[in-house]
Formats: structure tokens, C-alpha cells, sequence
């Protein structure tokens, strides 16, 4: 297992680059779309290691094919530059009647089932890639029907599933979605993320997925239940931080890492060549 | 009153509510459908009230007598609540019984016009590389600029220009600047729904 962390923000370049020199982590993941405005041979160059390519705002469920193009030649872009080793997406509501949610919405896993895989199908076409779409941390019971759905949009449309663990780890305490319902999705993906979360301010509480806390014991334990799924050859699992950015937190975290799935066999060289 | 059958099994029941607080006090407090709409609520509250602190100073602190009638009021408009979101406000501030501390300080209003540029840079995913906002208000404009190299974050100025623009025909204008440079003037457009 390649470990790796997410760059978002400018504010993290010099501690990112730290991580890579010190060898707790194997790649970088852009969130690509935040960087559309730099040179695609700046963000090849800035780090020195293999990139992967999260992207946050296509809104490739609700943008027009117009819209959707243009942001796609940016990303392709990008993909080639860098030599992408995954580029990954969300499946997310980002408005209603046209007004913009500020904590984004989960769909309707079996109401918009073939919306859904339509427009899947559609985004992949358009960027030319195969694409990796995260899975939603749940709070509301429709989290139970996540996994059948993940299984059967990547079987109908080809897609991969960049698997949060995390994100499974909300959903499980939020609306009880059984861990063992993600084996064969967990089995197939190649990719995936890891954050910490924290409970919502008011009772009842549910988990929040902030990126802002060190990893949870239920993260852990999950992560070591299913080492063996989540393990294989090309596997990558990027740690995901943007608030309470402690270095030494991080590394923490990152270690546990290490120590859960041990040290990675494959160098760097390889992780590119697998690309 | 309070509507214990409200439909409420997956996230896509709630959408309405997400942005109501009026919806949300129809729902049980005990039941996780609130708590998932009070989470949506208070991330409306932080992204108004974390970037404009000042507001509070007029509101109070707990933000509500702003907020509350604010998120109506949009309601009523169905405002898209994009990047405008904070100029929303200020609109509905002026229109509202707190227009007097509005006015008489512009740090307000520079807060506002700041927050909505960064918003645009943070969001905003076309070609564009940086925005102008400007406002009957004040002669001087914001301008926000998107990402330019991995090594630095969005960024915000304040222009006080020793010739001022014309003033947008409304109360919020704003254009969108091709390149890194503030160079072109291509006329003010309208804030939208």
C-alpha cells in the first residue's frame, strides 16, 4: 500500500514537501481543480514524486455538456502532464432548484440509479480517462443502499471506486451500513482515502467527515479487519487533512499507516510505471 | 409546530430543508433528519460569520437576528446562494433595520466584497483567472485572483483607484479579468439569482 496525502492549498506546499523527503509518503494528490489556473508542467514538476488527481467541482451530475468539456480539457490536461497515476471524482448533489448546498447532498442511490450511471458514462467519455467516484459519508439511512449501488455503476459503466474508508466509517455509525456490505467494492478498488471525523455539535450525534482530527480507533480497526481487502499490488490510500494542519499529527497518522499495511514494496519508479 | 411524519429516510428528502431554518424547526430536535439539517444550517452561519466577523458586532453573537430573517428573505427570492451569497447580504442588510451601522462604517461592506471575491476564486471553475466586485457604495472595488502557482493561495486586494470607475447601475457589479492583470475595464455586469 502507497501512502500519500492531499495538497489542496498553496499554505502546504513546503510541509508536503517535507513528508515526500522524509519518505512518509509515496505521491501526492492534487485537488486538481483547485490548480486549473497553473501551468500543468508546474504541478508535474513540484513535487518529487507520482500524482494522482482528485477533482472536487466538476458537478458533472448538474453542468452542461458545454461546461463539462471545457472543464475536462483542463483536467486531461493535467492527467497527461502529470502522468496521473488515478484521477477520481464525487458523486454529489451541489444544488437544489438550482440553489447552491453549502454541505453538499448525498443522491438517492436506487431512485437515481440510471441518472446516475447515464451521466457517469457521459463524464468518462467527455475526459477520455476512466475516473474513480468517492464514496459519500452517510448520514441518512439511503447510505444503506451505497454499496450495492458502487457495485453495480462500476460494473455497468466501468468506473472504479476511490473508497473513503473513513467516509464508510461515518456512514456505518451514522445509518449502520454494515462494513462487510463494501467487501467486494473495497475488493475491487485500487484507490483509496483516509480522514478523521468528528460528531456533530447537537444530540443526536452524527459523524461529520471534517479531515480536521487524527484517525479515528473505529477507522483503524476497520482498516485492520480488512487489511488484506484493501491491500494489493497498486493500491494507494491518500491521507486527507485541510483544517488543524499539525505536521507532526499528520505524521503520526501516517505512521499508523505504515505500521497497519507495512512499508510499501513498490518505489516510486514503480508507482509511475503502473500508471 | 413541530411534523413527526415528515418524509425523512434519505438525504434527498431533505434537500428542501437544508437551507431553511423555518423547515428545520418542523422537524423532531431528537431525530437525526435535525441534526443533518442544523449541520447544512451552521455551515451557511460559519461561511457568513467566520469570514465577516464584523458582522456580529451589528448582529449580536450569536448571528441569528442577520441570519434567520436573511436565509428567509433568499428563500422567498430563491437566490442561488453561488459566490453572491455575501452580497445577498448586504442587500438584505441595507433593506433591513440594521441599514444605519451598515452604512456608517465602511468595514462591512469591504468584508463583504472580500468575502465574495475569495468565494468566486475558491468556486468559480471557468476561465477566468480573477474577478472585479464593485459597488454603489464605495468608489474603491475588491478584486479576487484564483491560484497561480502551487506554491501560493487565492488571493485578495482591496483597489482604491486614484480615478474611479463609473458606478454599477445596481448595487453590486462585477467583470472577470482574463489573465493575471488588472488591464481591462469591460463594463460592470448585474449581480443574478
Amino acid at each position: 500500500m502507497r501512502l500519500g496525502f492531499n495538497f489542496t492549498l498553496g499554505s502546504t506546499y513546503d510541509m508536503v514537501k517535507r513528508l515526500i523527503a522524509e519518505g512518509h509518503i509515496d505521491y501526492c494528490e492534487y485537488l486538481v481543480d483547485n490548480f486549473f489556473c497553473v501551468d500543468p508542467d508546474e504541478l508535474a514538476k513540484a513535487f518529487d514524486c507520482p500524482i494522482g488527481l482528485h477533482v472536487m467541482y466538476s458537478r458533472f451530475l448538474e453542468a452542461d455538456r458545454p461546461t463539462l468539456v471545457d472543464f475536462a480539457a483542463r483536467l486531461r490536461d493535467c492527467i497527461d502532464a502529470t502522468n496521473a497515476i488515478y484521477v477520481s471524482d464525487h458523486i454529489l448533489r451541489f444544488t437544489h432548484e438550482g440553489r447552491a448546498f453549502f454541505h453538499l447532498g448525498e443522491v438517492d442511490y436506487s431512485g437515481e440509479y440510471e441518472f446516475v450511471r447515464d451521466k457517469v458514462l457521459e463524464w468518462q467519455e467527455i475526459v477520455g480517462h476512466r475516473i474513480h467516484f468517492e464514496n459519500y459519508p452517510s448520514i441518512m439511512d439511503g447510505g444503506l443502499d451505497a454499496p450495492a449501488f458502487f457495485e453495480r455503476l462500476t460494473k455497468e459503466t466501468g468506473a472504479g471506486v476511490l473508497f473513503d474508508a473513513s467516509n464508510a466509517v461515518c456512514a456505518n455509525l451514522n445509518c449502520g451500513t454494515p462494513f462487510e456490505a463494501w467487501r467486494n467494492v473495497i475488493a475491487a478498488a485500487h484507490h483509496f482515502h483516509v480522514a478523521g471525523y468528528r460528531n456533530s455539535i447537537v444530540e443526536p450525534f452524527i459523524a461529520l467527515d471534517t479531515h480536521a482530527n487524527s484517525l479515528s480507533p473505529e477507522t483503524l480497526a476497520f482498516l485492520r479487519d480488512f487489511r488484506s481487502v484493501f491491500d494489493k499490488p497498486g493500491a494507494t490510500m491518500t491521507y486527507e487533512r485541510d483544517q488543524e494542519i499539525e505536521f507532526e499529527d499528520i505524521v503520526a497518522d501516517l505512521k499508523l499507516l505504515r505500521n497497519l499495511f507495512g512499508e510499501s514494496q513498490e518505489r516510486r519508479h514503480d508507482l509511475v510505471v503502473s500508471a | 409546530m413541530i411534523l413527526s411524519s415528515l418524509p425523512s429516510r434519505i438525504d434527498r428528502d431533505l434537500y428542501p430543508a437544508l437551507m431553511s431554518p423555518e423547515m428545520c424547526a418542523k422537524y423532531p430536535a431528537d431525530q437525526k433528519a435535525f441534526v443533518r439539517i442544523d449541520t447544512s444550517l451552521r455551515v451557511y452561519w460559519h461561511t457568513l460569520f467566520d469570514i465577516c466577523p464584523e458582522l456580529l458586532e451589528i448582529s449580536g453573537p450569536d448571528g441569528l437576528s442577520i441570519f434567520r430573517p436573511f436565509m428567509a428573505w433568499a428563500e422567498e427570492r430563491k437566490l442561488a446562494f453561488d459566490w453572491f451569497y455575501y452580497l445577498w447580504v448586504y442587500a438584505w442588510l441595507r433593506q433591513s433595520p440594521f441599514k444605519e451601522q451598515l452604512l456608517a462604517d465602511q468595514k462591512y461592506l469591504r468584508s463583504i466584497m472580500g468575502a465574495s471575491a475569495a468565494r468566486w476564486a475558491i468556486l468559480d471553475r471557468g476561465r477566468a483567472r480573477g474577478i472585479a466586485i464593485g459597488c454603489a457604495d464605495t468608489t474603491d472595488f475588491v478584486i479576487g485572483w484564483k491560484c497561480r502557482s502551487v506554491r501560493f493561495g487565492r488571493q485578495v486586494e482591496l483597489i482604491e483607484p486614484e480615478e474611479p470607475l463609473p458606478p454599477p447601475p445596481e448595487v453590486f457589479g462585477y467583470f472577470t479579468l482574463p489573465s493575471f492583470e488588472l488591464d481591462i475595464f469591460p463594463g460592470w455586469q448585474g449581480v443574478t439569482r
